[in-house]
């Protein structure tokens, strides 16, 4: 777990990101499947500020990752050759739209035929955000890593996360009831529990294949072992995240079950997060730091 | 352009690590920080039978290695920002500091563990080939160092003369990279990806 926790900034800024990320497809989903009236929609763009906060924040931690930062515009040198300039170009052209929706809507100025145009554009670029988040860790040299299971995971998390960050967002705006209506409230909960079966999932396969590598340095079912409480403590809080979503849903209570679930959501990604960390094996020497 | 490789005897190596001390003295590198690393390959277990027997069929082998200037490294195929690149006219993979981010990239990718991210200098660090005396004629200065001759340096062309390209445990198959080392064997060396082999001195080459 000490190599897990040398990386904390990138473990913080793939848990933030995609959970507040996630929120704007949770957002999304409301506006196309409930009928919320001006006021509410007001107040959702105010609490729209949590997830964009949560974005930015993930950006920040990942600079703390970095040695030079002040370099870290040279990043866009490596775009369509290396990973990580991919998935920081993909992260940019994300957060400048949910800027650009954000402001927009803020105006107030923003019909609702747009809003809901703008909000689906969003929604797709954080789920193509996420994935490419995931991406970034697939090279051939590190065969702990190298599985579509990583971007399947990072989009379980950004779908869990999201729905949890959503429903505190719709909570706090007041709109328990309109959570409660038939389209969005299915909606909302298959977001939540597929996140969570597929994140939780695809992190079991990971760590199950990785359990059976092996470097000179490192035996996989070593480090699976020592990640194995952090993984379990990660999967339980991403449950209970989705519990509390599917609970936030039914009205009563959105905005203290929406907080918890985001609590809990923030927890758990984070957990499985440091356990991914603890599980590299190259397929040669690289030690971990 | 001339590619430039590293010859590795493990016939005349006897793992005294001049060649490592000579390029930390060299580059003046810091504590935890070494461009060449030897490396204690050991393998093999010692085992009492039911009569009180005490047999053993250990090994142990050095293997001396620093960067070696993939023909597709890793490291330059991840690294965001180009800082990490191969030289073209002598094949030689280096850091450009100015561009480099420290992002760690290169080092979770190289398989032979070469970079590493100096956080007090601000940016990935490795062995360059010792550029600067391969351009003035001389030879790295671990292979000068080395009293076995064990170590060599050359032309690609040359260094193939002398081995087989890297092809022993602990190291990967070459396909993933395309190592310029070229390796004559100890009689105890196993085949790459030879799971049996353990690097026995972890700390010392992190």
């Amino acid at each position: 777990m000490e190599a897990a926790f040398a990386e904390m900034p990138l473990a913080l800024f793939s848990t933030l990101a995609p959970l507040g990320a996630g929120a704007f497809v949770a957002l999304a989903a409301a506006f196309l499947a409930a009928d919320l009236s001006d006021d509410q929609l007001k107040k959702i763009d105010k609490m729209t500020a949590i997830p964009v906060v949560l974005v930015l924040a993930g950006f920040v931690a990942a600079f703390f990752h970095l040695a030079s930062p002040l370099n870290a515009f040279g990043v866009f040198a490596g775009v369509g050759t290396s990973p990580l300039s991919n998935e920081v170009a993909v992260g940019c052209v994300f957060v400048v739209l949910m800027l650009a929706y954000w402001i927009w809507a803020l105006t107030g100025k923003m019909g609702r035929g747009a809003r809901k145009g703008m909000a689906v554009v969003v929604a797709v670029a954080a789920l193509v955000f996420a994935a490419f988040t995931g991406l970034a860790y697939l090279m051939d040299t590190i065969a702990s890593w190298n599985t579509p299971a990583v971007p399947l995971q990072m989009m379980g998390y950004c779908l869990a996360g999201g729905a949890a960050a959503g429903v505190l967002v719709l909570g706090l705006a007041g709109c328990g009831e309109a959570l409660g209506t038939s389209p969005l409230k299915v909606t909302l909960i298959v977001l939540a529990i597929a996140g969570a079966v597929i994140g939780i999932g695809a992190a079991a396969m990971q760590l199950s294949a990785a359990s059976g590598m092996a470097t000179p340095f490192y035996a996989g079912g070593d480090l699976v072992d020592g990640v194995m409480m952090t993984f379990v403590l990660g999967a339980v809080c991403l449950a209970a995240s989705a519990v509390c979503t599917v609970l936030a849903v039914r009205g009563k209570s959105a905005a203290a079950l929406g907080g918890a679930a985001t609590v809990l959501a923030f927890v758990g990604i984070l957990c499985l997060r440091l356990a991914f960390y603890g599980i590299q094996l190259s397929v040669g020497l690289a030690l971990l730091p | 352009m001339t590619q430039y490789a590293f010859h590795f005897d493990g016939t005349r190596c006897t793992g005294c690590k001049t060649c490592e001390m000579a390029c930390k003295d060299y580059k003046d590198t810091d504590l935890g920080i070494a461009y060449r690393k030897v490396y204690e390959v050991t393998l093999g277990q010692t085992v009492k039978d039911a009569q009180g027997a005490i047999t053993t069929d250990c090994v142990s082998y050095p293997l001396s290695m620093s960067c070696n200037h993939c023909d597709d490294p890793a490291c330059a195929e991840v690294c965001p920002t180009g800082a990490m690149h191969k030289d073209d006219q002598t094949g030689l993979v280096s850091v450009d500091a100015a561009k480099c981010i420290g992002c760690g990239y290169c080092h979770m990718a190289c398989p032979y563990n070469a970079p590493k991210v100096d956080r007090d200098k601000g940016h990935s660090v490795k062995c360059d080939g010792c550029a600067e005396r391969v351009a003035a004629g001389e030879k790295p200065v671990c292979v000068e160092a080395c009293p076995a001759r064990a170590l060599d340096f050359g032309t690609v062309e040359d260094m193939k003369k002398k081995g087989e390209q890297a092809a022993i445990a602990p190291l990967p198959e070459p396909g993933y990279t395309h190592p310029n080392l070229y390796i004559k064997p100890s009689t105890d060396a196993k085949p790459a990806g030879d799971a049996s082999v353990k690097v026995a001195n972890p700390l010392e080459v992190m």
